[in-house]
């Protein structure tokens, strides 16, 4: 009798996750699976009407990791990913903590702080070419008025510097997306606990190091992951700003299977370099949920 | 361990998302319109056919901006001159067309009738996205009257057709006189090296003014700009070790290590291009057809009055390119005929005409040019007219894309001095060659 109820219970249960297993294996399964059957093939242009693709094994994949250009492209992508997380996370962690001071000014700066990451991509794309213009642009401008270089700085028609740009203007989005996120850890830390530090005589740095930081673990977890995943999958900017060039110098894993896919219609070759992208990122996402999982055990 | 389930799913999820996302957010990245985005939703999902007043409607997906009055009109006309069907013509933004016609050729969602930009129509076409008309547009009889060339880029390689060329342009060299003649010059340059000398004089660097603006960006725009220079120096695609090739690089590399073209190029368009000319700060410029009218119709505010247009100069023979576009049935459309009659009619000499009247185009029909003088009337068309003779079709070849990109390749990494003219055109015709060996340029 009880049996029964229990299965009754337990079929309730998986009716309610039904609508979102449904959803999951449609919306998300089959596309996952089709790109890597799609990876495994050598469908493009010339076979693709033909239907004379055929399976390949894992030829698209020792093809990527023989070319030079995705060789770049990887490391481009990584570079780009860690240099913005480095500086993303440490400035926008800055901010948040002077931000939840309580002075005058603190809102409206932090208002402003944020139009950054409420602007469109496609529109920060459009100002940071601009504004790293070799001639006309106002970074230029401001370095020679202040001395730093003798001669204007050959922003994005350069490969030594384009990636150094792209990774500015990246965090001009992604400095207030940090703060935002660690703001409101910040709030979630109680001030009595705080407060009754400083009354054992714990210094500000002290405070900060053995209360604020453990306390925030997890928000720190959430937002680093997070970012990773934001930059690691990085396209519209450097579609816009540079188009992946100069050859390729900030060329990333999202713009580089775009353009085989899409551009050249090198289809399985596309897919292959896509669920790269794909399999990095589930490794970060594994590697998170190892911690948070063990923090909640 | 349920817990881990559920939050690997969520995870998974999350990644998946992202995935997609990176492929969807491709054209709204790029796209100047977003609205042109939800359009293409709208369109695909009521696909064809759904009747209007009992008429099945069949749609138009084209990227046409001023010249899209010029469009309408043909198809207003033409929906009043039936009952069979109604036309109906949406904008899609270029780059989101593109990728739409690309998902299309898995997905089978494609409008009726579709534009393209004439050097892709040969992967579309073996992508399988329009249906062969060949038979019909024989039938029609009225063949002939095309110009070879942009007809050409609507057949695959055994010679079949599936579309018909809607308008050509090609380029030119676009001249502010008044720097021209500050600097004692009267006339446009006609040779390389009165090209050189005229551009080298008109360069001002201490006031940010060059002597030649064009677009060397890595995309089918710098590929477009470069081809007239290789040919002009007497080599062709199919031979871009040659001597002449690279002579051809070296040339423009030598502009830019002498301060005469700025280094921003690379990261050009044609429009960034022209609006450096517009703003004075480069002599002259590499210009196409279509920047007649966005100049006519105040898109575009030059400095000066006093520009003029020219042939491009020429090293061993005069050279430009084609550009234009072209429209295709789509395959898989219930109103074949329809459609096929449509193109008919929006391509007789006399409509052919009157819509590159309106848009500023060159025709590309032979008996649609004798129809109105505009061509020839305007001087600065009647350059383009003349550079007509000259100018070289891209392709046609299903893997144009790749061929493009060793082009723009090869001259990027001389123009930002990564590799001198020489090995970077070794590396281009290496990448070429299997290509064309395999597959040669039907022609």
């Amino acid at each position: 009798m009880k049996n029964k109820r229990q299965r009754q219970q337990a079929l309730e249960g998986y009716a309610f996750i039904l609508p979102g297993v449904i959803y999951i294996l449609v919306i998300l399964g089959y596309p996952l699976v089709y790109n890597v059957i799609l990876s495994l093939k050598n469908t493009n242009v010339k076979n693709f009407a033909k239907g004379t693709s055929a399976f390949i094994g894992m030829q698209n994949y020792s093809n990527l990791f023989k070319d030079p250009t995705f060789l770049l492209v990887f490391k481009n992508t990584f570079i780009f990913t860690i240099a913005c997380l480095i500086v993303q996370f440490s400035l926008g962690f800055l901010f948040a903590i002077l931000f939840s001071k309580d002075f005058r000014i603190a809102g409206p700066i932090r208002g402003l702080v944020l139009v950054g990451y409420m602007m469109p991509m496609s529109v920060t794309a459009m100002l940071g070419k601009n504004m790293f213009g070799v001639s006309e642009g106002v970074i230029n401008d401001l370095l020679l008025k202040i001395g730093l270089v003798s001669s204007p700085v050959e922003w994005l028609v350069s490969s030594k510097t384009a990636l150094g740009a792209v990774i500015a203007v990246n965090c001009w989005v992604g400095i207030p997306f940090n703060m935002l996120l660690l703001t409101a850890g910040l709030t979630n830390i109680s001030q009595d606990i705080l407060d009754s530090a400083s009354v054992d005589g714990a210094r500000p740095f002290q405070r900060f190091w053995y209360i604020t930081l453990p306390l925030m673990k997890s928000s720190i977890l959430a937002v680093l992951m997070l970012g990773f995943i934001y930059t690691f999958k990085a396209f519209d900017l450097m579609f816009i700003m540079t188009s992946g060039g100069p050859l390729n110098s900030t060329d990333v894993l999202g713009t580089y299977a775009y353009n085989l896919s899409f551009t050249k219609y090198e289809f399985s070759q596309g897919s292959a370099a896509a669920l790269v992208l794909f399999v990095c990122l589930f490794v970060v996402g594994l590697f998170y949920l190892k911690l948070i999982t063990r923090e909640d055990d | 361990m349920k817990k881990k389930l559920v939050s690997l799913m969520v995870i998974t999820t999350m990644m998946a998302t992202m995935l997609a996302g990176c492929g969807s957010s491709a054209g709204t990245g790029e796209t100047s319109e977003p609205e042109a985005v939800v359009n293409v939703e709208d369109e695909a999902t009521a696909e064809s056919a759904k009747p209007s007043d009992g008429i099945p409607e069949v749609t138009v997906w084209h990227y046409f901006e001023h010249e899209a009055d010029a469009l309408n009109k043909v198809a207003d006309e033409y929906n009043a001159s039936q009952d069979k069907i109604k036309v109906t013509c949406t904008f899609v933004s270029r780059e989101e067309l593109m990728n739409q016609y690309t998902i299309g050729a898995v997905s089978g969602e494609l409008p009726d009738i579709g534009m393209v930009d004439s050097p892709d129509m040969s992967s579309y076409i073996a992508l399988g996205v329009f249906e062969d008309i060949t038979d019909e547009l024989n039938a029609w009889g009225e063949l002939d009257n095309f110009y070879e060339g942009p007809l050409s880029s609507c057949k695959d390689a055994d010679g079949r057709i599936y579309g018909l060329p809607n308008n050509s342009n090609c380029l030119a060299l676009l001249c502010n006189m008044d720097i021209l003649s500050a600097h004692g010059y009267d006339a446009p340059p006609t040779t390389w090296d009165e090209f050189y000398e005229i551009a080298k004089a008109c360069t001002d660097s201490a006031d940010s003014v060059y002597g030649f603006a064009m677009s060397a960006i890595s995309n089918e725009e710098g590929t477009f700009q470069l081809i007239p220079w290789i040919y002009s120096a007497g080599a062709s695609v199919a031979d871009l070790g040659s001597a002449e090739a690279v002579h051809a690089v070296d040339f423009l590399g030598k502009l830019v290590d002498e301060g005469i073209m700025s280094k921003e190029v690379i990261n050009w368009g044609q429009g960034d291009a022209l609006n450096a000319f517009a703003a004075g700060k480069a002599a002259m410029l590499e210009s196409g057809t279509w920047q007649i009218s966005q100049i006519d119709s105040g898109d575009v505010t030059l400095s000066t009055d006093n520009y003029k247009f020219a042939l491009l100069p020429k090293d061993k023979k005069n050279a430009s390119v084609i550009g234009g576009e072209n429209f295709g049935v789509c395959s898989g459309t219930q109103y074949r005929d329809e459609c096929i009659d449509f193109l008919k009619y929006m391509m007789t000499a006399q409509h052919n005409a009157d819509w590159c009247e309106i848009a500023g185009k060159l025709a590309v029909r032979s008996d649609a040019a004798t129809l109105k003088d505009f061509w020839t009337a305007d001087e600065r068309y009647a350059v383009f007219n003349d550079s007509m003779n000259y100018a070289v079709a891209r392709g046609p070849h299903p893997e144009w894309p790749t061929i493009s990109e060793a082009l723009y390749t090869a001259e990027q990494s001389v123009l930002i001095g990564e590799s001198d003219a020489a090995t970077a055109m070794k590396a281009a015709a290496e990448k070429v060659a299997p290509i064309l060996e395999a597959n040669p340029i039907a022609q």
